[in-house]
């Protein structure tokens, strides 16, 4: 067999391969231990890099960006707070010279710092649901359960997680989409890997009129929505592969 | 409706994901929404070009790296925004509050190369193909693979120092 070359190896962490190309990685993956840690290398920094901006959806849109694109009306039609710029003005940062050198935090590692915050304070009152792991969030408890057995095309009005979508994403990982019913309502994507289901994004959700959650993709936060259509290639599972998933360990 | 009206509306949901790719690209909170409050500017200028037919998330991100590029150019900065020396003080100063991880991730983010950082933003954190990425930045696919796997092997050597 051809040794694996570095941009092959990348390819197919990244979804990039053919169906001929993945069945010979994966063949090779069963003996080679040392190919198996260069893919986990890889899907590592993929997943650190996702882990570090994802946290950026959460985020309320300033209200200077938004005003920028609310309909023009005779009253508003120049929106003026301090810091607009100037349309092809004087660029990025002139606006914030006189800023703090506490704000000249590198925008990743912010970013990441609120996102551990919201999942810590959410994580404190949801029963253990979540983990911390490296700076990421995980499933645990009762959600991991629900993501390990659980099918959409089954669902249980009684479980404490719902199942949405389930499918495989560009970088080759099954994720699946989760509101929790309990307050506080959440909606959250969960993608499988070597260390359990990750979280890359978890939202808070608006229960629909009957108290309870839809599960229909139109009825996923944007935030959850946005990291679907990020990581979706092809078609969600249908019922009959998303059983087969689940038989074969979401792998 | 006209395709200024067009473009102003299909921008609104977008913009969760415009702020985190120019978060990816331009690094600090502070610029990178000034970024994005450049690229809304530019795209509505040019809504008359954008083509019902062409998505407009693509169009708009392409917007977004060229007018990060034009910004780049603008302050005579060909290597990156913040030598990494300052961007390792900065993110001293949070150290207690942070894992050792993502610091050292920040770093390394804030040390690429522009070509390696844009490949880094369109296909690790937007999650494009490489062929898609390829044509955002006009560029050969091999092109996109090369630059990547370069970044990659940046990022994963800072990564792996506390493993």
């Amino acid at each position: 067999m051809n040794p694996i070359d570095d941009d092959t190896l990348q390819a197919y962490v990244d979804g990039e391969l053919d169906a001929p190309d993945i069945a010979r990685i994966d063949a090779a993956l069963m003996h080679d231990d040392v190919l198996a840690r260069r893919v986990r290398q890889a899907r590592a920094v993929r997943a650190q890099v996702q882990a570090a901006f994802d946290p950026v959806l959460e985020e309320p849109v300033p209200a200077r960006l938004s005003a920028l694109l609310q309909p023009p009306s005779p009253q508003a039609a120049m929106p003026v707070t301090p810091r607009v710029l100037p349309v092809g003005g004087h660029g990025i940062g002139t606006t914030r010279r006189r800023a703090t050198r506490r704000w000249f935090v590198p925008g990743a590692a912010l970013a990441a710092s609120v996102a551990l915050l919201a999942v810590g304070l959410w994580w404190s009152r949801s029963g253990e649901m979540v983990r911390m792991q490296g700076g990421q969030s995980f499933a645990a408890g009762a959600l991991t359960r629900a993501l390990d057995k659980a099918l959409a095309s089954e669902p249980d009005a009684n479980a404490p997680v719902a199942i949405g979508l389930s499918f495989r994403s560009a970088d080759g990982q099954i994720c699946r989409t989760f509101v929790l019913r309990s307050p506080p309502v959440r909606a959250g994507l969960a993608c499988h890997g070597d260390a359990g289901w990750s979280l890359p994004v978890l939202s808070a959700a608006t229960p629909s009129e009957g108290g309870e959650l839809r599960q229909a993709a139109s009825a996923l936060p944007p935030a959850v929505q946005a990291a679907v259509d990020a990581r979706l290639r092809g078609d969600v599972f249908n019922a009959q592969q998303e059983r087969a998933a689940r038989d074969t360990g979401w792998r | 409706m006209n395709s200024s009206d067009t473009v102003r509306e299909g921008l609104i949901p977008l913009l969760p994901r415009l702020r985190r790719l120019a978060r990816a690209l331009a690094g600090q909170v502070a610029d990178a929404d000034d970024l994005v409050q450049i690229v809304l500017e530019r795209a509505l200028a040019r809504a008359a070009q954008w083509r019902p037919d062409a998505a407009l998330d693509k169009w708009v991100f392409a917007i977004a790296r060229n007018a990060w590029r034009d910004e780049l150019r603008a302050r005579g900065r060909t290597q990156h925004l913040f030598a990494p020396e300052e961007a390792g003080e900065m993110a001293a100063d949070r150290a207690s509050a942070q894992p050792a991880q993502q610091l050292e991730l920040a770093m390394a983010l804030a040390a690429l190369p522009p070509d390696h950082r844009e490949v880094v933003a369109l296909v690790l954190v937007e999650g494009m193909s490489y062929s898609e990425a390829a044509e955002l930045l006009e560029v050969p696919v091999g092109t996109v693979t090369s630059r990547l796997a370069r970044a990659r092997a940046t990022l994963q050597a800072h990564l792996g120092k506390d493993q």
